[in-house]
């Protein structure tokens, strides 16, 4: 095979060789890929080998939106190819960067294209630039596929109209390597043929073929079958002539390592409060009363994989960093959206969003991270969203109702006309229960129902405003729901912050000690030695700036610890909390 | 009740518990070892088969042996309206009966070959492959044709039939004797239909399919 | 009879190996088998005594023969109910499983299975429990119950077992008289780069532990015939319908393995991607690495 043969682009399949909801097992030059079309229409050609325990994905499940391996269940997202979920950690999200190799792909002249290896994107081909091509069955042979082009150039056929009538004269137009342009002509009838000739493997390959005449019905089929039937037979005379042969010793297929931070037992996330991605505001709309939808696009490339209940941070043009939910159901990788609501007393981040930033606008965001992962190994589940609180709720619920679990949304809200995001509400249909208008007095009550009967295996998540989610630990806490049990998201920590005692931080790994002022953070001054952890709201409500306490008794002020983690006293969130003892020892 | 002479890991018997699934007949299984046991070889079951095969059927003292024999029964007894095998439609069932008869060449291959890889059975493998393959190569033409001309299925009818059954599990066991689907994607796509039809169920070496995008 | 052995692995050439059931053979009849890629033919006598030798023309499979006029023999044994042999010199005894030798156990040879896969991969598959929901969906697990809990897996003091405990997975029924899942206890030991013996909760008495062994005779790196033996506290059911269970998880996990790749179960870190449930696996793979294993595997690159 020459070496242009991986920098060229090749049919590995025909566009209804990709229906919905299937995945085909395709080869080009011994690579093996899982082919599959997501139900927004997006093909995907991945390495057919799930980087967990080398499973083929081919026999996966694509369920429109994910590619569930059948092995563990480990679920892939469409277009970013990045893991989801993992289903043996349930309370993890995956930290690390989980990616499927995946190939660059083109949808075009009803074929599927790709390249192991380009330089170029898919070039045009003037021979198949037309509207009403017919697609010829795919015939695989199990020959080499310079054999096969070879044959092909003498393959004899009858113009399309003229089906059946005395001998036709073929005559090559044009070939290459990997593609022969014939045209056949009789009596004036006339029709010309591209067959291409994909490498499968060093004796593999199949030919491709489209006509530039489209009769439709029956004539349609015989000219399906005159072409199926001929090049049958060509199939079977070059195998006849393979066989002869010592057959090719089959191209070793190469599997690239993973980066040596995946071969090792989960890392944490990179630090710094970074924002590594462009995006542009695709769509900016109302997406309920008091609320603008934003749908960010990556300026170039795909987006990273995100996982239900994850966050961004957004970089706001008046310099301000804030922090959103994104709102979209599993596989939705094209854009994230997210719903940013007017705060009335906002310190100018919403009202920077609603009024300044408009579609066309480029942002700086950073990679998602998510606090706040949705467990999936619950018999039952309740979300319970109050106001804005409602986006990452929304994002979980779409992904336990995508994959038939038992979920319900109870969505509490001032009106229906500030139900955010109806039309992804109406996915949900019976698995949304919205509580409207309710004064604090009967909200409470709704939710002490919703908490009054705790069953084994059942999950609950709130998220919302302050004062809700203090009832709803509070009522929690009455019915002896556990810390693991329900979870809380805050988007906001609305405590008073005492920030007036200073005192003194060891770390054990770094082996330095540095003095925490009043009015400093624990985050601030290890950042003023240089030492980067990751953060994101920098309040106490993400915890993406966790660290680990080896000595010492922390003063907890965020609200992203639950009450036992703040028994405990290992963990402590930095940006806002200090310490009680003169001394700390983190593990850094 | 219908009592089912069955091996779990047999696609002869598999395509009974498919039928009695789709048909939601209730029945017992009496379960014979095949492997290792060779009990269809033993006293007993030759009473009851003297070809020495499963699966066999004891519908209330009626003894049928051959699983396509037992399809034809099971559809024209169970479901004599229904679509599996329709009684009122003499070329479909003609279709089906070539169709079965297939389904007995797949089972002389691809079965005989997942017998050799899996269980060491002595015949010649090669044959058995190359014979798996010319009837795939075969199978997924005419399957390609039919989702040209808007067919899902194995047999000329709407529905699928008794023959869908009989070609299903050892084309979806052909790997277990070495025999790749990679080059019959039509093939491929059947399967996956097949596994949509409701009330499908599963045997060892079958996994079920994702759900079909709703219309 | 000495041609240059076909694996050469010494580590390997150097074990034991299971090749058949003693249940499966009529005496005084010659059987063939291939052994790391060696034909091999055996036979046993009329008191069950096993006599083996690389295959040669004098006697074909289905063969009369009289073991005890058989030269140039190879290393037999008898244990756990099949015939294992020894293409090198043994460097050890076979690794024990004191229950098998427990009064009111039930011993069987399950089946044995070719599967088209390295030894290894189904060790590897046989530790692991994140697969039940997906593979032995409403048996071994079921969805949402996915959880593998923390557990613990050391290599024992002398360096010859690979052992992990307080393994618990949730099993949609726990036991033959209960109606409800739970989670069930499981500890595995690997005591031979080739076999596995894992100890399970039974099914009908939760207090007593079932044994299942699997003993994989390595056709060549990527070809195997897995041994499946099964020492059990049930007395109700019948052989039949334990084997049938047996056969239905085996077949499950078979096109699984078949459809990994690459075959050969690869040593180098980097070459896929665990996770804590892994832990097993990992330790595994660890202890295949420091033993010097090549012959299955993909060593890691030096």
């Amino acid at each position: 095979m020459s070496e242009n043969a991986a920098s060229r682009w090749h049919p590995i399949a025909a566009a209804h060789d990709v229906p919905y909801r299937h995945v085909f097992h395709g080869q080009l030059l011994g690579r093996e890929f899982a082919v599959w079309r997501a139900d927004d229409g997006f093909v995907n050609v991945w390495e057919n080998r799930c980087l967990h325990r080398g499973v083929r994905l081919s026999i996966g499940i694509n369920d429109g939106r994910e590619l569930k391996c059948q092995y563990h269940g480990w679920r892939y997202s469409n277009r970013s190819a990045g893991c989801t979920y993992i289903p043996a950690h349930p309370a993890d999200a995956p930290a690390r960067t989980i990616t499927i190799r995946t190939y660059p792909v083109a949808e075009r002249y009803g074929f599927i294209w790709s390249c192991l290896d380009p330089v170029t994107e898919m070039p045009d081909i003037a021979a198949l630039d037309q509207k009403d091509l017919v697609l010829l069955r795919g015939i695989s042979v199990n020959a080499p596929a310079d054999w096969v082009i070879e044959r092909l150039k003498t393959y004899q056929f009858w113009p399309t109209n003229a089906l059946g009538e005395a001998a036709a004269e073929t005559v090559v137009e044009g070939s290459d390597e990997f593609c022969v342009t014939l045209r056949s002509s009789r009596n004036g009838a006339q029709t010309r043929a591209v067959l291409l000739v994909q490498p499968v493997d060093a004796g593999r390959s199949v030919i491709r073929g489209a006509l530039d005449a489209a009769p439709a019905g029956k004539e349609r089929i015989a000219v399906l079958r005159h072409h199926n039937e001929r090049l049958s037979a060509l199939r079977d005379e070059v195998e006849r002539q393979a066989a002869a042969q010592p057959a090719p010793i089959p191209i070793e297929p190469v599997y690239q390592p993973v980066t040596p931070e995946l071969a090792a037992m989960p890392e944490r996330a990179p630090p710094g409060r970074n924002a590594a991605l462009r995006v542009v505001v695709a769509r900016k709309w109302r997406a309920g009363e008091g609320v603008a939808g934003f749908e960010l696009r990556a300026v170039d490339g795909y987006l990273p994989t995100f996982q239900p209940g994850a966050h961004i941070d957004v970089h706001l043009p008046n310099g301000q960093v804030r922090q959103y939910s994104i709102v979209n159901a599993p596989g939705e990788t094209a854009s994230y959206v997210i719903g940013v609501k007017r705060e009335p007393d906002s310190k100018g981040g919403s009202q920077c969003l609603h009024e300044a930033v408009q579609e066309g606008d480029v942002l700086a965001i950073s990679e998602p991270r998510n606090n706040f992962p949705l467990r999936r190994n619950a018999t039952r589940t309740i979300f319970i969203a109050g106001g804005i609180g409602i986006t990452p709720l929304l994002a979980m619920a779409l992904a336990l109702h995508h994959s038939r679990f038992a979920y319900e949304l109870h969505y509490f809200s001032r009106s229906r006309d500030h139900f955010a995001f109806p039309e992804r509400l109406g996915v949900l249909g019976d698995n949304l229960k919205p509580h409207v208008n309710l004064s604090p007095e009967t909200t409470e009550a709704r939710i002490r129902e919703l908490l009054a009967v705790r069953r084994p295996r059942m999950q609950v998540y709130v998220c919302g405003p302050g004062p809700m989610l203090d009832v709803a630990r509070r009522i929690a806490a009455e019915h002896g729901w556990s810390d693991s049990e329900v979870r809380f998201e805050y988007f906001r920590n609305t405590r008073k912050l005492d920030d007036s005692t200073g005192f003194e931080v060891a770390l054990s790994r770094s082996c330095i000690t540095l003095a925490v002022s009043p009015g400093q953070s624990i985050l601030a001054a290890l950042r003023e030695r240089g030492i980067a952890i990751p953060s994101s709201c920098e309040q106490g409500a993400c915890g993406t700036c966790i660290a680990t306490v080896l000595e010492g008794e922390p003063d907890h002020q965020d609200v992203y610890l639950n009450d036992a983690e703040k028994r405990g006293g290992s963990r402590i969130i930095t940006c806002v909390s200090r310490a009680k003892s003169a001394r700390l020892i983190l593990d850094l | 009740m219908i009592r089912l002479y069955d091996y779990e890991l047999s696609g002869n018997c598999y395509k009974l518990r498919l039928l009695m699934s789709f048909l939601k007949v209730p029945y017992a299984v009496v379960p014979v070892d095949f492997y290792p046991g060779r009990q269809h070889k033993s006293e007993w079951f030759l009473r009851l088969n003297p070809l020495g095969q499963l699966p066999v059927i004891d519908d209330e003292g009626f003894v049928l042996r051959d699983s396509h024999a037992i399809l034809v029964y099971l559809a024209s007894r169970y479901d004599p309206a229904g679509p599996w095998y329709p009684l009122d439609k003499p070329a479909v069932l003609g279709d089906v009966g070539q169709w079965l008869a297939f389904g007995d060449s797949i089972t002389a291959t691809a079965s005989a070959a997942r017998l050799h890889d899996g269980m060491f059975y002595d015949l010649d493998i090669g044959a058995a492959r190359a014979g798996a393959h010319r009837l795939f190569r075969i199978l997924d033409e005419h399957l390609w044709f039919g989702e040209q001309e808007g067919r899902d299925w194995v047999c000329r009818a709407a529905h699928p039939t008794i023959a869908d059954i009989a070609c299903f599990p050892y084309v979806m066991l052909s790997e277990e004797g070495g025999i790749s689907r990679q080059d019959y994607p039509a093939i491929r796509r059947w399967c996956d239909r097949f596994k949509r039809i409701d009330n499908f169920i599963v045997m060892p070496g079958v996994f079920p399919a994702s759900h079909a995008l709703a219309a | 009879m000495n041609a240059k052995p076909k694996c050469s692995d010494p580590v390997i050439l150097n074990l034991w190996h299971a090749i058949v059931a003693f249940a499966e053979l009529r005496p005084n009849t010659v059987y063939e088998t291939v052994l790391l890629e060696e034909p091999v033919s055996f036979a046993i006598d009329s008191a069950q005594t096993p006599v083996a030798w690389r295959s040669q023309p004098a006697y074909r499979a289905g063969d009369t023969v009289d073991p005890a006029r058989v030269a140039d023999r190879l290393l037999t044994l008898s244990a756990y109910g099949y015939v294992w042999i020894c293409l090198g010199t043994p460097a050890a005894d076979i690794f024990p499983i004191p229950e098998y030798f427990e009064a009111k156990r039930r011993n069987l040879n399950a089946a044995t299975i070719g599967v088209h896969v390295s030894a290894p991969r189904a060790i590897e598959n046989f530790l692991d429990m994140g697969h039940f929901p997906y593979v032995h969906t409403n048996i071994l697990g079921a969805e949402p119950h996915t959880e593998v809990k923390e557990y613990e897996v050391e290599i024992t003091p002398d360096g010859n077992e690979v052992v992990a405990t307080r393994c618990r997975f949730y099993q949609p029924k726990a036991s033959a008289a209960s109606t409800e899942g739970g989670d069930i206890e499981y500890v595995y030991r690997v005591p031979h780069p080739y076999c596995s013996v894992l100890y399970k909760t039974s099914h009908v008495d939760t207090a007593r532990l079932d044994v299942i062994g699997i003993f994989i005779q390595p056709i060549d790196q990527e070809h195997i015939r897995a041994h499946m033996l099964l020492c059990l506290v049930d007395e109700d059911n019948d052989d039949v319908a334990i084997r049938r269970f047996q056969l239905t998880i085996f077949g499950q996990d078979k096109p699984i393995l078949e459809n990994q790749f690459p075959r050969r179960l690869p040593l180098d870190p980097r070459a896929e991607t665990p996770i804590r449930a892994d832990k097993s696996s990992v330790a595994y793979r660890r202890w295949l690495a420091q033993k010097g294993v090549t012959y299955g595997v993909i060593p890691a690159a030096t």
